[in-house]
This record gives C-alpha cells, sequence and structure tokens, in this order.
C-alpha cells in the first residue's frame, strides 16, 4: 500500500509540473499557495470575501437564471456557507492534500480552498477573472472528472461532489427551486397511483419518499 | 392502606397509551406517567407545515449540533431538522454497549413516545410465528397462539383504523381493514410478474395505521407523508390522535409528564408491587405513587431497565427475575437493502400525492417446509417511485442544461428492503452497567447485541430473491446487500421479560404478569418471546388489550 501511495503522489506530482507548465511561466507554486491560503482557516460561518465571490460564480455556473431564478438568485450561496459551516455531509472535513492537482495542498484545506486551487489551475491563474466561457469550462472539466465512470482517482470522491450536493440541496429546497422550477404541494389531499407524465412535467420536491429514497 | 390509583401505566407510547385507554374505559382510576414533556395533538407538531426553506438548515438539520448532540438518533431515516424534536438527545440520555457491539438504539421521550413517528405498518403474527420457538427449541414457547390474539387484534385495528387489503396469506393472517391504498403502475406490474412467476408468494399494499375514511374525529389521510412531524389530522394512530382522548374521555385518567420512573416498589410481605418512586426531572423532586397493579410500558428496553434497576432483598437482580432470565433473548430485525433496480418502462407514467406507506412481501420461506439453510424467514417492504431532485447530487453536468435535465421527473426505480427475524438468543442480554451511570446517579443500560449467522443466511437468500423478483419484472438491479445493519436498526428492539408458560424458563406468563409479582404487567415489546418478521407494533397492542382486560377481571375477582 505504501507504494502504492508513493506513486500515485509522484505521478500527480508530475501531472501538476506538466499543468504548471501549460499555464504559463507566470504562474508558480507559490503564487498558487499563497491564494489557496489566504482562504484556509477563516473562522466560520462568514466566508472571506474572495471565498463568497468564488461561491457566488461556481453556484451560478452550476445552476444559472432560466425561466426560474438560478442557484446564485435563490440565495444558494448562504446556504453553501452555512452547511460548510456546520460540516454538513462531511463537508467540514479538511480536504486531504492527495486530493490536489500536484498532491501536495496546504494543512487544513477547506473545500473552497481546494476548489479555487483547481478552478485557478484551470484558468491560468485566476479563475474569477477569467472570460466567462474559461470559466464555464473549466467548471465542466472539474465536474466531469468527479463524476467520470470507475470513480474518481484515489478512490475518495472529489470534494467537488459534495460541494455540488451542497448547491444541488440548497437550490432544490430553496422557495424558487423547490416550488417555482420544481413543484411544491404541501397538501395533495388525495392519492392518485397512475397519472401520465406531461410534455412539461416537473418534478416533485414535496414528495419526500423519493428524495430519501430517489 | 388504600393505594392512590387504581392501574398505573409507565410510558404514554404505543402500548402505554392502549394500557390507559382500556384501563380507565373499564373504570379503572389510571396514572399514566411519561418521562417526556407533553407534546399536545395539533397545537405540538411545531413544524408539520413548515416549507424546507421556512428551516434554518432546510430541512437537513444542523450537522453540527446532530454531531455532539444526536449521534445515534441523527443515523434514523426518519430523523430530519423537520422531526428531530421527536427523538431523544443522546448526549443526555446515554446507554452502553458491549465492547465491539454496536446498537441504534431509537428513541422518543415526550408524550406519545415513538407513536409520533412509528412507520405505521401493521401486521398480525401467524401460528408460523408463535409456534417457531416450540418447532425449533430457540427461545421459550408463547403461551399463546394466534386464536387467543386474534380477538384482540381485531379490538385494536377496529379502534386505530388500518388500512390495507385482506390476501388470504397464511403468513400474514388478515385483519380488519379500511379500503387499500392502491398501488402504483410499477408495483401493480411487478405484482403481476412475480405472482405469475412464484405462485407462493404475493405483493400487496402495506398495511398501516393510516386512515382512508374518516374516523371518531380523526380525518382521512391528505398524502402529505410527513407523519413523524405529527398529525393534526390525527390521520394515523398515535397516543396523541386516539388512545389519548379516549382515555382523558372516561375522566378517570391522570397524566404526568417529566417525571422518570426510577424503580417499581415492591413488598415482600404481600409479595405485590405497591406502586413506583419516581423523579420529577424539571423539579429535582422524588415522591411515590401507589396503585393495585402497575403497567410496564416504558419501550421494550426501558421496561427491561427498570425491572433491572428495581432491586430488593427480595429481589437482588432486579424484580421479577427468579428464572435469571430478566435481560436475555433480545431481538430486533436483521434487515439491510435486498435490492434496488432501475426500470426504463412506463416512463410516461407517474403518481399524484405522498402515499405514506409501501409495499409487502409476506414472509414465503420455510413455511410447511424447510428450504434453504436458515430457520425461519424473511418478508420484504418497499415500493416504486420516480427519483426526484436528489438525482442531481448523483448526476454529471452543470449549467442550463443540467438544470434542464433535472427538471422532470426522474427514472423509476422499486426497492425492497428485507427485514429477517432474529432468533431468541441468551448471550443478546440487557444488564445495569456496572460503572457508568447517567446524570441522576443511575446505573446506565448495556445492550449486548449481535446478530447471528441465521440472520445472516437469511438476508442473503433474501438479497439474491429480491434481485431475481426485480429482475423478472424488467429492473436493472443497481444495489443488492445482504449484511444486516446494527442491531437496533429495524427498530424493532424487543425481549427480555419473555412471555412463556413456565416461570424458570420465562418472565412474563400468558397475560403478561410478571411471574414472581402478578399485579405487574409487561405488555410491550419486553414481553416478545420471538420476533417472527414483521413490523411488532400491532402485536404490542393486542397484547396490551388483552392484558388490561386479564387485569380487570383478576381485580374484580380479587386474585391480584
Amino acid at each position: 500500500m505504501d507504494h502504492g501511495n508513493r506513486d500515485g503522489r509522484g505521478a500527480g506530482r508530475r501531472q501538476f509540473l506538466m499543468v504548471l507548465a501549460a499555464a504559463g511561466a507566470a504562474l508558480t507554486p507559490a503564487a498558487l499557495w499563497a491564494q489557496a491560503r489566504s482562504g484556509a482557516g477563516a473562522a466560520p460561518p462568514g466566508l472571506m470575501p474572495s471565498q463568497r465571490a468564488l461561491l457566488d460564480r461556481v453556484c451560478d455556473l452550476t445552476i444559472p437564471d432560466s425561466d426560474t431564478p438560478g442557484a446564485l438568485a435563490a440565495g444558494v450561496p448562504a446556504f453553501v456557507a452555512l452547511a460548510l459551516a456546520h460540516g454538513l455531509d462531511g463537508a467540514g472535513a479538511p480536504v486531504p492534500a492527495t486530493r490536489f492537482t500536484g498532491g501536495a495542498g496546504p494543512d487544513g484545506a477547506t473545500v473552497l480552498d481546494w476548489l479555487r486551487f483547481e478552478l485557478d489551475l484551470k484558468t491560468g491563474g485566476a479563475f474569477l477573472t477569467a472570460a466567462p466561457a474559461a470559466q464555464v469550462q473549466a467548471l465542466a472539466a472539474l465536474d466531469g472528472a468527479a463524476y467520470a465512470p470507475g470513480g474518481p482517482p484515489g478512490g475518495d470522491p472529489s470534494p467537488w461532489r459534495v460541494l455540488k450536493g451542497l448547491i444541488v440541496t440548497g437550490y432544490y429546497t430553496s422557495e424558487a427551486g423547490a416550488s417555482r422550477e420544481l413543484q411544491y404541494e404541501l397538501v395533495p389531499g388525495h392519492w392518485d397511483a397512475d397519472v401520465p407524465v406531461g410534455p412539461h412535467a416537473r418534478a416533485w420536491s414535496s414528495d419526500w419518499t423519493a428524495v430519501d429514497f430517489g | 392502606m388504600s393505594a392512590e390509583f387504581d392501574a398505573i401505566v409507565v410510558g404514554s407510547g404505543i402500548s402505554g397509551g392502549w394500557a390507559a385507554k382500556e384501563l380507565s374505559e373499564k373504570g379503572l382510576k389510571v396514572l399514566m406517567i411519561e418521562r417526556g414533556r407533553m407534546i399536545e395533538h395539533g397545537s405540538g407538531y411545531v413544524t408539520e407545515t413548515l416549507a424546507p426553506w421556512e428551516m434554518p438548515f432546510r430541512g437537513e438539520g444542523d450537522a453540527a449540533l446532530y454531531a455532539r448532540d444526536f449521534a445515534v438518533q441523527s443515523k434514523n431515516r426518519h430523523f430530519t431538522e423537520f422531526t428531530q424534536n421527536h427523538f431523544v438527545n443522546d448526549r443526555d440520555n446515554p446507554y452502553s454497549v458491549a465492547e465491539g457491539t454496536e446498537f441504534n438504539w431509537w428513541r422518543g421521550y415526550q408524550v406519545g413516545g415513538r407513536s409520533l413517528t412509528w412507520g405505521r405498518q401493521s401486521y398480525r403474527m401467524s401460528d408460523y410465528d408463535f409456534g417457531a420457538n416450540k418447532k425449533d427449541g430457540h427461545g421459550s414457547d408463547w403461551p399463546i397462539r394466534y386464536a387467543d390474539l386474534a380477538p384482540w387484534y381485531d379490538h385494536v385495528e377496529r379502534f386505530i383504523g388500518v388500512s390495507g387489503q385482506a390476501e388470504g396469506v397464511a403468513s400474514l393472517p388478515d385483519g380488519i381493514y379500511q379500503p387499500p391504498m392502491a398501488l402504483n403502475v410499477l408495483e401493480r406490474y411487478a405484482k403481476g410478474i412475480i405472482e405469475q412467476r412464484w405462485p407462493d408468494r404475493r405483493l400487496t399494499i402495506g398495511r398501516t395505521a393510516n386512515l382512508t375514511q374518516e374516523k371518531e374525529g380523526r380525518s382521512a389521510c391528505q398524502y402529505r407523508s410527513i407523519c413523524a412531524r405529527g398529525c393534526s389530522y390525527g390521520a394515523y394512530f398515535s397516543t396523541q390522535s386516539s388512545t389519548l382522548p379516549a382515555a382523558r374521555k372516561t375522566g378517570n385518567l391522570t397524566l404526568i409528564t417529566d417525571t422518570v420512573v426510577e424503580r417499581v416498589d415492591y413488598d415482600a410481605a404481600t409479595r405485590r408491587a405497591t406502586g413506583v418512586s419516581v423523579l420529577n426531572v424539571k423539579t429535582g423532586e422524588r415522591r411515590r405513587h401507589t396503585a393495585r397493579i402497575v403497567f410496564l410500558n416504558a419501550g421494550a428496553f426501558n421496561t427491561n431497565h427498570l425491572l433491572l434497576r428495581s432491586r430488593s432483598d427480595a429481589f437482588p437482580t432486579g424484580l421479577g427475575n427468579s428464572s435469571g432470565l430478566l435481560g436475555t433473548h433480545i431481538m430486533d430485525h436483521a434487515t439491510t437493502v435486498g435490492a434496488v433496480a432501475l426500470f426504463d418502462r412506463f416512463q410516461d407514467r407517474t403518481t399524484f400525492g405522498n402515499r405514506p406507506t409501501g409495499i409487502v412481501i409476506p414472509r414465503f420461506r420455510n413455511l410447511d417446509r424447510q428450504e434453504g439453510d436458515f430457520l425461519r424467514g424473511y418478508s420484504f417492504q418497499g415500493g416504486a417511485l420516480r427519483s426526484t431532485w436528489t438525482r442531481a447530487k448523483r448526476e454529471a453536468g452543470v449549467g442550463a442544461d443540467f438544470k434542464a435535465a433535472m427538471r422532470g421527473p426522474g427514472g423509476w426505480r422499486m426497492v425492497l428492503v428485507s427485514f429477517a427475524e432474529s432468533l431468541p438468543r441468551p448471550t443478546n442480554r440487557l444488564t445495569l452497567d456496572p460503572i457508568k451511570t447517567d446524570a441522576t446517579g443511575a446505573p446506565l443500560l448495556k445492550i449486548d447485541f449481535s446478530h447471528g449467522e441465521n440472520e445472516r443466511k437469511a438476508l442473503a437468500d433474501a438479497g439474491r430473491e429480491a434481485s431475481a423478483m426485480l429482475s423478472a419484472a424488467g429492473g436493472k438491479v443497481v444495489l443488492s446487500l445482504d449484511r444486516p445493519g446494527a442491531g437496533g436498526s429495524a427498530i424493532h428492539e424487543m425481549g427480555g421479560a419473555m412471555m412463556g408458560d413456565n416461570p424458570r424458563t420465562s418472565v412474563t406468563n400468558r397475560w403478561n404478569q410478571l411471574h414472581d409479582v402478578p399485579n405487574v404487567f409487561v405488555s410491550d415489546g419486553a414481553a416478545m418471546a420471538s420476533s417472527a418478521c414483521q413490523n411488532p407494533s400491532l402485536t404490542y397492542m393486542a397484547l396490551t388489550a388483552r392484558a388490561c382486560d386479564a387485569a380487570a377481571r383478576l381485580l374484580r375477582e380479587a386474585k391480584i
């Protein structure tokens, strides 16, 4: 097992260096760590402005406005911040260094530290100031890797799955997400065991059994 | 010396409420003692109508608080931010477990107890169950058979209201039912396939204590399926909706709350219990209450705890423990996910409303002939549903396309959860922890429970059969488990004061009296001699009603 781990870290480090090289000479590991650390250790539940800006942008990209409000408009970042502060779904646990591309993250890194590092890496160093298309591409790449068939490298689920789970939960339990994007009915009043699905059917956010088992 | 009350009932949950109702309706002056707080029907259900976005943590709850104060309770599927007030604080209510074992003891200390949060599945036991101990030699032979309890099942079902379908299945006797809730389109289809391929199996709607017709001031179900928050419609059976109003109506009930019973008081001269010693947890005051009879309905394990704590010179190891068997042969059901399957069929069909029950496939193994390498049997509960937003946590994608893809109903899936009978074993037992105590100085209850090889074999068979049935119905099985969860996971913990005719091999007799102390009745799950594989609460209610009838008769005849 020890050999396996060392090999894994070695491969990760080589990959890390290649990515850095590809990203351009201006980007140094020291600069990235400095950025990552700027958010580490922040006292919950308040997020630092840079963390909040990142979370706002990522929520907006994950579930954007359409004919209904998206995650940002629905106030999801505040829920995610609360959930992170209280460790919902294991989100409070530090992200191990091996989860960072390159295999060597800072001690006690939070999910948002990790996210920022990975997205900055994919956008040449500054995700928040990158062009919208580049942001979308970076997040889609992160998401694709996190949900790749065969599981993520390293075994543990990607921290992105945890964070996306919180964004999704925050959105579909918000009033806009639960009752406008989906349908919400507290008192259905009757049970119909077999009805047709209409062409524009929306799922029920108030189907509690489906929420649990679906 | 004349007693304060005719009867004291310890506990106000499913069986305690029944004891209070039956005894008070027979004209007895009853004191019901609840350790937790009052929750009034309707006004006490503080989260009942709230939406997720009206909750501080959107219904998901405060994970940090749960880790600190609800470490065990929060593992329960019915424990949410909406229902957390109906579960105990684990930090304030500790128990211990034997080294190397695990036990999830899910509890609700409040008026109504777990009747507020129970799963409402209401099944009769059959003679396969009442005869099981005698047949294979595990545990103590039940002193009663189905015919003894059948009229009491009738009595209970008539009062609480159970909706379901009579099926004529020998392993799950029919009762008196309100009209059943309908199977959904996929369940109905699966039923057809399964019953054709396996003629000895039956898929039927879960028999549930949710009303489909109005009943005595209680409304029919509104199909919200948020029962565990409390239902101000009174559409499911709870102490609050049913037995407490009936008991109050007699004028014979006194209910005190926030009061822990610390011991059953015993008079060695008369060989009778004289009442109970209690602690008011709010004021710290200790006092005694006296009565001619005492009913123990504290919840199976707490009833054992109370008896074990009620030590005296006459009963140095616990009241009623001349057999040495008090606390032994405890059971649960061994449960796990038999199979989950995804279905392509019926994508153009869905359901409306939230049905508060699933389906059941009654026991079909080892009935009239022995099959396979395990004793007794198992049954399945589950159902079919279309996924909703929680699938978005599992699926790849971000952005407008992802949002659009998550808008409609998700695919159909069907779940079968296995419940295997737990054999009564002397080594699975409750004792008083020799060292650890709670804040009041009481020794903790120590739980030593493990599932055995028989349960593991039964669940392995159940996993294979669940997969085979869902596959036959056209499903793609994506998960099938065969290892039981930790003890307690079925929330059917029971036993420890098992019924039997022989005082040397059992703790309670055929009328739920302690063999040693005939004016003490144990009629909650503690009295169970075997577990069967169906949900036990209806049996506790029927045993309680029957025991109350016997108690009133024995009092009239001055025999206790």
